[in-house]
């Protein structure tokens, strides 16, 4: 979507909150409303349609009915026929006898109220014969001023002749009946077949409710006007009883006489449904605003539109809930992010949800969780390696080694015994850059061995006949690498413990490989003495110490846990420091290396070599 | 961002919004189911002509059957042309349609004197386009599309012996006069009677059946001589108008009133001095005037393809019969002492 705004909105740039919103609510109420305005208006459509085609058919079954029913009424004239002693009254028109007369008139108007007012149309309200200057009349209520003559019709109007008998309504004649009803007349003349001459004229008065009748059922519903008017607008029975007599212009305007139209009466939309009668000269139209269909659909309406609201309401509420459900744990992660770039890592995340956030929180867990042990591993390595150099350092600037040494050197020198003095400073020398050069902590065996066996050597001058011992190399030593210092702190420990105790003492290394169970081979250097041992309970107590995580503090004066750390550290578990012994007969210090050539080495001392570059300048005059 | 599915649906409601097109709009035509019988029908000419044949002219019955007939020209606008033979002779009847022919005449309504011998002529008619019915008294079916007939012929013979029957306390010596021998519908009317006399009055015994050729004459000397050869007789039933009144006359002449009833079918006005006097008891018959005016209407809606209905409703004459072959007009009337002033024909 693009704005021609000033600033167009880049659906990237949405919060996601929005988005989501915005998606859920296009995605639900925008079809909602679509469907659901669409369906109103088809539904409205087909309404019209049907309606529209519904009326006009019950528009011409009620004219057919009408029809029917004036038909009835056009036969009633017939029944006079039947009746000899009308037609002998009808037919005889001497001067007679004033009772003869009345008598006859008895006859006439009883004949007349049996069959005209008895009659199961009861909207007759009254007939009048009229023959030979006599006129017979039977109404149901008063009447006024019946002033017709002897067969003189009123003006032939153009309303026409209802199959035998003509139709004239209340503005043509002078006829009022009490209460004013609007009526309609029939008339119809009667002729004798028999002798084929005029007997004289009947009039039918039928109260308009003939028709309502007929046209109740349709009437009924508000605002429908019915009407019957002839072909030229004349207007026969209106519900509107006022408009009888009148003249609509708008017929000579309508599409067609049969069926329904749309139109605008009045400003409002109608709907004109119109049937033209087959046998009589008139339409019968049935006019209703449309408004009156639409009503029922207009509740419709409204109830698809407060539940569309209701809808768009909960959608929203839904869309806005799953938003923030999805928003709200990432937003939590990234305050805990920004918590942890500032250096917090020992948050706690709490989300815990099986979706892709809560994968993402868990990954997160795990990787801070990684980070924290590596660093922890690092620092602690880093510790212990520093603890080791230093001790290494230590050990190496030992001051009391220098000074022992120096005083052996000096004893030496006051016997003048140069030979012996030469050697040691070598050796001194040697074991100096050794741990000088402290820039790989990797060394070759043969390097570490050489140190070692320097250092025996420096002592043996100084204990002489005290001290034994032999390396035995059974490995290749020069092209497998060790840490540095791993072997000193265990000959330190059997020389001191073993001098306190002991007259002499005889350190035997030994290096070699051996291959695991998975057919890995390892380095094991094997440092044993004969020196007075370690009790159980001790012994016990060391190899607990061992197994424990090498992170743990402990005394950093204890070489051999040192040393069993930084090998842990290195190389993982299965790597370590082994110490057997027996009291009183020795202790032998098993250290298992795995066996690491000159490419792997790298892999082992990557992380180290930025440590080490400030130390880089001082081994430089040390050559 | 999200006034957009808003407006856009504003946008569809303006869009779809009702449309006012022209000021009448069509929502169903229904002009078709129109019955098209009720249009009025293009003739197909100007003026019909419509020849009417009685089987005789110039005796009151027919002349009256001639007002109708004229009455429904003149009320239905066609031509018609009444002409009929001096005698009741089917010969004549045949020249008569034959120069009716050559007048080209649309319709040819003939009370026929025999209801074989006229078929030659009738299908000469037929065959230049010429629609042939009958009235009164019918020919062959195969002969004309169909008969109008005034009464049902079962119904009057039955009501004319029983008439009788009454006047003669249902005993005693009868005689029947009628027209002449070939005349279907009075033949039709015999037979019935005696059916009736059967079936109801066997203490009453039929004479003599006489044709009197429906001239008022020699009826009156057939009456006379039925007195001489049955001097027994108690009663006389005239069919064919003038038998009736020349029955009448001679038992007035006779000194014989009360003593032999005359009954049977004749018009009001014939005997209206007879049944004041009581020379004749009962007559019965239909209105001829009604008869010649239905035969018009009937010839002039067969012009127009309207065949008869039964139960239809004939302008200016009533419902009537009709099982498709034959056209009942309606019920006798029965002329008495009583009403036979209130008729006039």
């Amino acid at each position: 979507m693009i704005f021609k705004g000033k600033k167009p909105i880049q659906i990237k740039n949405l919060r996601l909150t929005t988005k989501l919103v915005t998606t859920y609510t296009l995605l639900t109420v925008l079809p909602m409303a679509l469907l659901g305005f669409i369906a109103y208006w088809q539904y409205t459509k087909s309404i019209e349609e049907e309606v529209g085609e519904y009326i006009p058919r019950l528009v011409k079954q009620v004219n057919g009915n009408i029809e029917n029913d004036i038909q009835k009424l056009e036969t009633l004239p017939d029944l006079i026929y039947n009746s000899g002693d009308v037609m002998a009254i009808l037919r005889d028109s001497q001067s007679k006898k004033k009772s003869v007369l009345l008598h006859d008139e008895y006859i006439m108007k009883s004949y007349l109220t049996r069959t005209y007012l008895n009659n199961n149309s009861s909207h007759i309200l009254g007939a009048f014969l009229i023959s030979k200057n006599r006129t017979f009349a039977s109404t149901s209520l008063h009447y006024d001023s019946f002033g017709f003559e002897d067969g003189s019709l009123p003006y032939a109007d153009d309303l026409g002749l209802l199959g035998e008998m003509q139709l004239l309504l209340p503005n043509q004649t002078n006829l009022t009946f009490e209460g004013d009803p609007s009526y309609f007349m029939l008339v119809k003349p009667i002729t004798d077949f028999d002798n084929r001459k005029n007997l004289g004229t009947l009039y039918i008065a039928i109260d308009v409710a003939f028709f309502e009748q007929s046209l109740q059922d349709l009437q009924k519903e508000e605002n429908v006007t019915m009407w019957i008017m002839n072909k030229r607008g004349k207007i026969i029975y209106h519900k509107d009883h006022s408009k009888i007599g009148s003249v609509e212009k708008g017929i000579h305007d309508y599409p067609l006489l049969n069926g329904s139209f749309r139109t605008e009466i009045d400003g409002k939309r109608n709907l004109i449904s119109i049937s033209e009668s087959n046998e009589l000269p008139w339409v019968l139209v049935h006019s209703m605003p449309i408004k009156n269909m639409t009503e029922k659909t207009d509740v419709i309406r409204n109830v698809t539109i407060f539940v569309f609201i209701l809808f768009t309401l909960i959608t929203t509420l839904i869309s806005i809930f799953f938003a923030w459900t999805v928003t709200r744990p990432l937003n939590e992660l990234g305050d805990i992010m920004k918590r942890v770039e500032k250096g917090d890592l020992l948050v706690d995340i709490p989300i815990h949800s099986k979706d892709e956030v809560g994968m993402l929180a868990n990954s997160f867990r795990s990787m801070l969780a990684e980070i924290r042990e590596l660093i922890q591993k690092n620092y602690h390595i880093e510790l212990r390696k520093k603890t080791a150099e230093l001790y290494a350092l230590q050990s190496q600037i030992n001051p009391h080694f220098m000074y022992n040494t120096l005083e052996t050197i000096g004893m030496a020198v006051e016997e003048g015994d140069s030979d012996e003095v030469v050697k040691m400073v070598t050796l001194l020398g040697r074991m100096m850059r050794f741990s000088i050069s402290n820039k790989e902590s990797l060394v070759p065996i043969n390097s570490e061995v050489q140190h070692i066996e320097d250092y025996l050597s420096i002592q043996q001058f100084r204990f002489e006949d005290r001290l034994h011992f032999m390396i035995e190399k059974g490995a290749d030593v020069v092209n497998y690498y060790i840490p540095k210092f791993v072997l000193q702190p265990i000959v330190e420990n059997s020389i001191k413990y073993g001098l306190e105790k002991r007259k002499e003492i005889d350190i035997q290394i030994h290096i070699s490989d051996e291959e695991t169970q998975t057919g890995e081979e390892d380095l094991l250097l094997i440092v044993s003495d004969d020196g007075p041992g370690i009790t159980e309970s001790k012994l016990i107590e060391l190899n607990e110490k061992l197994r424990l995580d090498p992170m743990m503090k402990r005394d950093s004066g204890f070489g051999i846990i040192n040393v069993n750390a930084r090998i842990g550290m290195m190389f993982g578990e299965q790597y370590n420091l082994q110490i057997n012994s027996e009291y009183g007969k020795g202790t032998s210090v098993i250290i298992r290396l795995p066996k690491i050539n000159a490419q792997q080495v790298s892999m082992y001392v990557q992380g180290e070599e930025k440590n080490r570059d400030d130390t880089k300048g001082q081994d430089g005059h040390c050559r | 961002m999200l006034r957009m599915p808003i407006s856009f649906i504003l946008f569809l409601f303006i869009l779809s919004g009702c449309d006012h097109s022209s000021e009448y709009e069509i929502i169903y035509n229904d002009e078709e189911s129109i019955d098209v019988t009720t249009k009025p029908v293009e003739d197909k000419k100007d003026t019909y002509t419509i020849a009417v044949i009685p089987k005789i002219d110039g005796i009151p019955y027919f002349k009256a059957v001639e007002e109708g007939a004229l009455e429904a020209g003149k009320d239905l606008g066609v031509k018609v042309i009444y002409t009929g033979p001096p005698t009741p002779s089917s010969e004549k009847q045949e020249e008569i349609i034959t120069k009716l022919i050559e007048k080209k005449v649309d319709v040819i309504a003939v009370s026929a004197n025999d209801p074989y011998k006229l078929g030659r002529v009738l299908q000469k008619a037929k065959r230049k386009g010429i629609k042939v019915i009958t009235w009164d008294s019918d020919t062959n079916a195969s002969y004309r599309s169909f008969f109008v007939n005034m009464i049902d012929p079962e119904i009057i013979g039955r009501h004319v012996m029983d008439t009788l029957a009454i006047e003669m306390e249902e005993k005693g010596e009868f005689a029947i006069m009628t027209g002449s021998p070939t005349a279907a519908n009075l033949n039709t009317w015999i037979d019935w009677i005696q059916i009736q006399q059967k079936e109801y009055y066997p203490t009453m015994k039929l004479v003599e059946v006489e044709y009197t050729n429906e001239d008022i004459h020699k009826a009156y000397k057939v009456t006379q001589n039925l007195f001489k050869k049955y001097p027994d007789l108690k009663g006389i039933i005239g069919i064919s108008t003038v038998n009736p009144p020349a029955a009448a006359q001679a038992v007035k002449d006779a000194g014989k009133i009360g003593k032999i009833a005359v009954v049977g079918t004749s018009t009001p006005n014939l005997m209206n001095e007879y049944l004041q006097e009581g020379a004749a008891q009962t007559i019965t018959l239909w209105s001829p005037q009604k008869l010649g005016y239905l035969t018009v209407s009937l010839a002039k809606n067969l012009l127009i393809d309207e065949f008869p209905y039964d139960g239809q409703n004939i302008k200016n004459i009533g419902r009537i019969k009709f099982n498709g072959d034959i056209v009942i007009m309606g019920e006798p009337i029965d002329f008495t002492k009583g009403n036979v002033n209130q008729y006039d024909f």
